[in-house]
């Protein structure tokens, strides 16, 4: 017991470090959304010289805001759940709570396996036929990397939740 | 097994995921997934499981939902909340029942500068809820009447809701948000009725404080500047062809962060925490999407919103009871679903039926949007009141609800007014003509 205290409070700090690292790796893209829209608008206004291809950079940046959250989605144990169940079950620490929950991470992984497997195939194709986009010419792969990244992430995060146990401090 | 069948499953699917503690997005995916896959086979089914999270992730149009989310999470950190409940205890201050009726009347203002009513309710139940208290209201109505007013933060423009609703129903954000403008006051001047009748009826439970002078007055009012400042740029700025949604809500977000620094509201730190808030809110927020987006690719090809809308509207059931079918629906769903999840899993299949007895999509968004409202103040699930209660352990969530209820007929007050009277939707729209 006293053995694994220790264990649990790193556990914690490595999950939040993490969680936290994705978090600052999407909130630098996030502020440069705000920025470079800020920026278009402003330049426009004065010079009417619009910064060319905003639109597709903040599609990307938008893609880095949202991916490269996700993972931390999981490690901060944050979606949106309905628990009515739990008052028929035995209480939101009974054995039955804790096998739907052990039956809900399952899923997540699997699903979120399925969706990076199958993202890797698209993002493949993509690099495969040199897909770039309309304004910019920016190749597609570098939408997809961001992509990837927060699919991957998440798998390893929802199984990281599946199967450590979390020890009461 | 028939199209229909396959539908009516996945629907079943969901719904026993959901209930057996799967997160809704996972839920929404898996359920989408395995229908798609039913119907069309399980080569068509994966590749656009692979396509439809870069394609959400990647449109510009969903942009604009984290921009209004740091916006309202900078204003939230920037003291804005306590400034605006001493500008509009300014304005009520004297009467029996001010401290509430300014709750309502500064919850309003923050709402055309937040879109979440998380966030609404968090900010000023640790400003008002004390200030209540101090002055000897009941617990529970303090804390009730602040859950409820937190609700006009999703109802009154900029709105996160509005915007997720404007892309699963595909409907104009400029005209959604226009649209939602007079309902929002409406609501807002219902809340403040009922603090009046109920200040009547019960005055013991909100004794009176004393007023202000003229000069207090007038200086907690200089602070509003700053909301008419975001609120110009966040949605006037769109009327005025000047910004796009999205370009509204990075200049008013930009806007709201020059503001909090330069009245050292805000520092580095708050900075940092504003944007940490927003991309874990918006990673929520749009895992949820895209789960919904999979569940969606999935019931269209199912025809079932049509199948259903066709079924009801030959049944010969008349335009009202629809709508009361509907409403006691988005009761029902309010009591263990969240916002989000109710509008993206419920307005495929319910919009096809509400356009069909007449009302228009804007119309409906608005009505939802309200429904959601009553939703994140109903028992068992209440979002608002379970911020109220996080931050105010001391008052029983019990308490809380029925603290509440004066709020909830007011709730119930608009929707009725809302089916009766549509133009409160229409009007403001036809006049900018948008």
């Amino acid at each position: 017991m006293s053995g694994q205290q220790p264990k649990a409070v790193v556990s914690r700090g490595w999950r939040s470090t993490t969680a936290a690292a994705c978090g600052w790796a999407a909130a630098v893209p996030l502020a440069a959304m705000m920025l470079l829209t800020v920026a278009d608008v402003g330049l426009r206004a004065v010079l009417n010289r619009p910064l060319r291809g905003t639109l597709e950079i903040v599609e990307l940046l938008l893609a880095c805001t949202f991916f490269l959250a996700l993972p931390a989605l999981f490690l901060r144990d944050e979606h949106i759940v309905v628990d009515v169940v739990d008052g028929f079950v035995g209480g939101p620490g009974g054995r039955r709570v804790a096998l739907l929950k052990r039956l809900a991470g399952m899923l997540g992984v699997l699903l979120m396996a399925v969706m990076a497997w199958q993202g890797w195939i698209a993002a493949r194709d993509s690099l495969m036929f040199n897909d770039v986009t309309s304004d910019l010419s920016l190749p597609m792969i570098w939408y997809w990397i961001p992509v990837l990244a927060g699919m991957i992430g998440s798998v390893f995060a929802a199984a990281v939740m599946l199967f450590w146990k979390e020890t009461p401090r | 097994m028939s199209v229909l069948a396959i539908g009516i499953l996945g629907v079943v699917g969901l719904l026993v995921l959901i209930f057996a503690r799967v997160p809704i997005a996972i839920a929404l995916a898996a359920s989408g997934l395995c229908g798609y896959a039913a119907l069309d086979g399980w080569a068509k089914a994966l590749k656009m499981f692979g396509s439809v999270p870069f394609n959400l992730a990647s449109a510009y149009s969903l942009s604009v939902i984290p921009l209004f989310i740091l916006m309202g999470a900078v204003a939230s950190r920037a003291n804005m909340a306590r400034e605006l409940f001493e500008a509009s205890n300014a304005i009520f201050s004297g009467i029996r029942g001010a401290l509430a009726s300014a709750t309502i009347g500064a919850c309003a203002a923050f709402g055309s500068i937040c879109g979440s009513s998380i966030a609404t309710a968090a900010a000023f139940s640790k400003v008002s809820i004390p200030e209540m208290r101090r002055y000897g209201y009941d617990a529970g109505f303090a804390a009730g009447a602040v859950a409820s007013a937190g609700t006009l933060g999703i109802l009154i423009p900029p709105s996160v809701m509005l915007a997720v609703y404007s892309i699963v129903a595909e409907q104009s954000l400029a005209r959604l948000f226009a649209a939602a403008m007079v309902p929002g006051i409406v609501l807002a001047v219902l809340y403040v009725i009922t603090v009046t009748l109920v200040a009547r009826l019960r005055p013991d439970l909100m004794p009176k404080a004393p007023s202000l002078s003229f000069a207090q007055r007038l200086r907690a009012a200089r602070s509003l500047w700053k909301l008419a400042l975001l609120f110009f740029l966040a949605v006037v700025g769109i009327y005025l062809g000047w910004f796009s949604p999205t370009e509204a809500a990075a200049v008013s977000a930009f806007a709201a962060i020059v503001i909090a620094f330069a009245t050292r509201h805000m520092d580095w730190r708050g900075l940092a925490d504003a944007l940490l808030d927003t991309v874990y809110a918006t990673a929520r927020l749009f895992f949820i999407v895209v789960g919904a987006f999979v569940f969606a690719r999935f019931i269209v090809l199912t025809q079932f919103p049509n199948e259903v809308a066709r079924w009801v509207l030959a049944t010969g059931v008349g335009p009202a009871w629809i709508l009361l079918a509907v409403t006691a629906l988005y009761v029902l769903l309010g009591t263990f679903l969240d916002e989000v999840s109710t509008i993206l899993i419920t307005v495929p299949v319910t919009l096809p039926l509400i356009t069909g007895i007449g009302f228009d999509g804007v119309w409906f968004g608005i009505f939802v949007t309200v429904m959601c409202t009553i939703g994140l103040i109903s028992p068992p699930t209440g979002m608002t009141v379970f911020v109220i209660q996080a931050q105010h352990p001391n008052i029983p969530v019990a308490r809380i609800y029925l603290g509440t209820l004066p709020f909830l007929a007011a709730d119930f007050v608009l929707v009725g007014l809302l089916i009766a009277v549509p133009q409160l939707v229409s009007w403001l729209p036809g006049l900018l003509k948008i």
